[in-house]
């Protein structure tokens, strides 16, 4: 990419996709049983993957074990698609607001 | 990576909250059928729900391990015995009078019915939210 923020920036967008594909398999395995709920561990996985490494995915703990062994939550999981849709529209703004200063100066040459 | 396979995942999960949906209709529908063509009366059906790779020709390894669709494994047909209703005027009574009537629980498939629809209302979102943040992407082309 660009620069380094650009390049954080597109870490961050992998990242966030990585997770919303998490989500939805949640959400499509909310009545299989013995599902466990998938997630990655954001911290974490940002700064591996910053060093050129692979996220870590978890299963997260503390959430109700239901009758058939499954513990997915739809209330959380519907706040992690909310969440990782504004946090995607953040870094896709800033992205934007990059390529405007790279355009900008292209323009300016002419 | 892309955002295009969690289309597929929560499209699985829609195609299973149907088939689910789909069978406890049937079973609302046939609460009162008394012949098969297996015979005796209906047996009540369920589908069973079992993790599924979303199989995609461009997903890479680390995708397809971190992409779990759902699918229906196999559909169960319940277990316990018909109900004998006395009706002695009924073609399918038996020797005493009594008919085996479908073992129906309305309420039951009501709220069957209703948690597939809130599951299928939650894949739906899934999708909108993921549309949401590839059409984005698409918008950083026209900055």
């Amino acid at each position: 990419m660009i620069d380094s923020l650009t390049n954080s920036l597109q870490h961050y967008m992998d990242l966030l996709t990585m997770r919303q594909k998490l989500v939805a398999s949640n959400i499509a395995n909310a009545d299989t049983p013995g599902y466990k709920t998938q997630d990655i561990d954001f911290q974490t996985s940002l700064e591996s993957v910053m060093d050129g490494g692979i996220p870590h995915q978890v299963e997260v703990k503390g959430l109700t074990i239901k009758n058939d062994g499954n513990n997915v939550d739809l209330d959380r999981e519907a706040r992690l698609l909310a969440e990782n849709d504004l946090r995607f529209s953040i870094a896709t703004n800033l992205m934007k607001g990059a390529f405007a200063t790279v355009k900008e100066a292209i323009k300016e040459n002419l | 990576m892309s955002l295009f396979s969690s289309l597929s995942v929560s499209a699985s999960g829609m195609a299973a909250q149907r088939t689910r949906a789909a069978l406890l209709v049937e079973n609302i529908a046939n609460a009162e059928t008394t012949r098969t063509q297996d015979g005796g009366p209906y047996r009540r059906k369920d589908a069973i729900f079992q993790t599924a790779p979303v199989a995609s020709d461009f997903a890479s390894e680390l995708d397809s391990q971190l992409q779990t669709g759902v699918m229906v494994s196999a559909i169960s047909i319940d277990p316990r015995p018909p109900e004998k209703q006395y009706a002695p005027g009924h073609p399918d009574a038996d020797a005493d009078g009594y008919v085996s009537m479908p073992h129906m629980n309305p309420a039951e498939d009501m709220v069957d019915l209703t948690g597939a629809n809130r599951s299928y209302q939650a894949n739906v979102a899934a999708i909108s939210s993921v549309k949401d943040m590839i059409q984005k992407t698409i918008d950083l082309l026209r900055a």
